[in-house]
């Protein structure tokens, strides 16, 4: 048990990853409405709130790799839209933790903001691939319908990553060796 | 040009920026062009697939539960109007399988074995979907295991729904009639004019995301709800697969060629359960 305890938070986000493909596909009347369309990434949440909390720790930056891989191919059947989404935004937010405020608003709005880059990023890319041809009006729609979901899930879920990345950080040397 | 070259980090995020691109170019020529998916992605994809029906399988038991109490409401009214259906129902069987016969003897007289018209069904359900708004994916629990191949045509409700991309062993990905993918394999359309002719054409997505009857010469001549069907052309399809009616006929952009707006006959917006349409004649 103690041994998986260092793995909870690479279980979480596993989990926050499949829960994306089936919040996705149930609420997909919902999420999918043909004017106003969001997107559901409970995962994108998770690591913004991972990576503000648990700042010090680069093991976060190889386990949101691993993610993206697994994202990619079980989503969409290519590598890299979520493979290079997931650490990156990791990274940055790793890197500018310590200058922001630790409170719930300020790190509700960097989920908002973390959301609406990966959404720019993922449109952009799949439109370079040719997988989508839309426009950028297309997209202006989307924004919103996002950022109401993104709201959503950080609120709902806050407390619990907060406190898995506070209290069980992933591989952490000073917690567990 | 120097600087640029001496300066480490901008060299190094250049050549990542490269690195992604040719990555992702590759990975969808691969994804395009391959009929199956390498090993390590169908296992890893495979062993996902299996925690997704764990996770769904709670979910699903809600959702069941209050579709049953919605349908328990609604169930006087239903029996009402399948009492009125149920007499013709006999008459139409009668004659469905007296012309079943007679189209077999037909067969056997011309000596033809399989007909674009011949299919079997393999269903499945649904059991994820791509998370983001823009790539119309579904993941579905059939697979190679159960005679699934690429290109195979999808069907939920009363209509086709979509295509095959991807095969794995216990999971495909159904990628949506609604797709703005370019290089998708377009659906080979045909349907009756009101003087009797056939009207050929493919399916694509129109303006804001229009499903649209396209390359049609005689558009004109299609009247409101009329139905479309695929014309099993193009070898992949079979022929007879409802697409969806038509809705509204105008120009394209050039003036050259109608565009006929399509009401999707298939349940697009909240397909559970689909059928994947193996076509009997091969390619």
């Amino acid at each position: 048990m103690a041994i998986l305890r260092r793995w909870y938070v690479a279980i979480a986000l596993f989990m926050a990853l499949i829960l994306d493909g089936v919040l996705a596909y149930n609420l997909q009347t919902f999420i999918f409405h043909r004017s106003f369309s969001g997107s559901c990434w409970l995962t994108v949440v998770g690591i913004t709130l991972i990576a503000l909390c648990d700042d010090k720790n680069d093991a976060n930056i190889w386990l949101c790799l691993g993610l993206g891989i697994i994202a990619d191919l079980y989503y969409l059947g290519i590598i890299g839209i979520y493979t290079v989404a997931f650490p990156l935004i990791c990274f940055f937010i790793e890197k500018s933790a310590r200058f922001l405020p630790e409170v719930f608003w300020f790190r509700l709005l960097i989920c908002l903001v973390t959301y609406l880059c990966v959404s720019v990023y993922v449109f952009l890319m799949l439109n370079l691939t040719g997988l989508i041809q839309l426009s950028f009006a297309s997209f202006t729609h989307s924004i919103l319908p996002n950022l109401l979901w993104c709201l959503i899930l950080a609120i709902c879920t806050y407390w619990f990553w907060v406190k898995l990345a506070e209290d069980y950080p992933f591989l952490k040397k000073e917690y567990y060796f | 040009m120097r600087k640029f070259f001496k300066n480490k980090k901008l060299l190094t995020i250049f050549v990542i920026v490269i690195l992604v691109l040719s990555m992702l170019s590759i990975s969808v020529r691969l994804r395009n062009k391959r009929q199956s998916p390498f090993l390590v992605q169908k296992i890893g994809n495979d062993t996902v697939s299996i925690v997704t029906r764990v996770v769904n399988w709670p979910i699903n038991l809600v959702s069941n539960g209050v579709a049953n109490v919605e349908d328990l409401f609604n169930a006087q009214a239903e029996n009402d109007h399948l009492k009125k259906q149920i007499d013709n129902l006999a008459q139409t069987k009668a004659r469905n399988s007296s012309l079943e016969a007679e189209n077999t003897q037909l067969k056997q007289a011309l000596k033809l074995k399989k007909t674009l018209t011949d299919y079997t069904i393999i269903n499945g359900s649904v059991i994820s979907r791509a998370a983001d708004t823009w790539s119309d994916l579904l993941i579905i629990d059939q697979g190679s295991r159960a005679g699934v191949k690429k290109n195979m045509p999808v069907m939920s409700g009363k209509g086709v729904i979509g295509r095959i991309v991807e095969v794995n062993s216990t999971t495909s990905k159904v990628e949506l009639i609604t797709t703005t993918d370019k290089s998708t394999n377009k659906f080979a359309v045909e349907a009756d004019a009101a003087n009797g002719k056939k009207v050929h054409g493919v399916i694509s997505v129109g303006e804001n995301n229009q499903l649209a009857f396209t390359q049609v010469v005689d558009g004109q001549k299609l009247k409101k709800g009329t139905r479309v069907y695929t014309s099993g052309m193009g070898g992949l399809s079979p022929k007879g697969l409802l697409v969806g009616t038509v809705k509204k006929t105008t120009r394209d952009t050039f003036g050259l060629s109608d565009v006929v707006e399509i009401q999707p006959a298939g349940n697009l917006n909240d397909p559970s359960v689909v059928s994947v349409i193996k076509r009997k004649v091969e390619e």
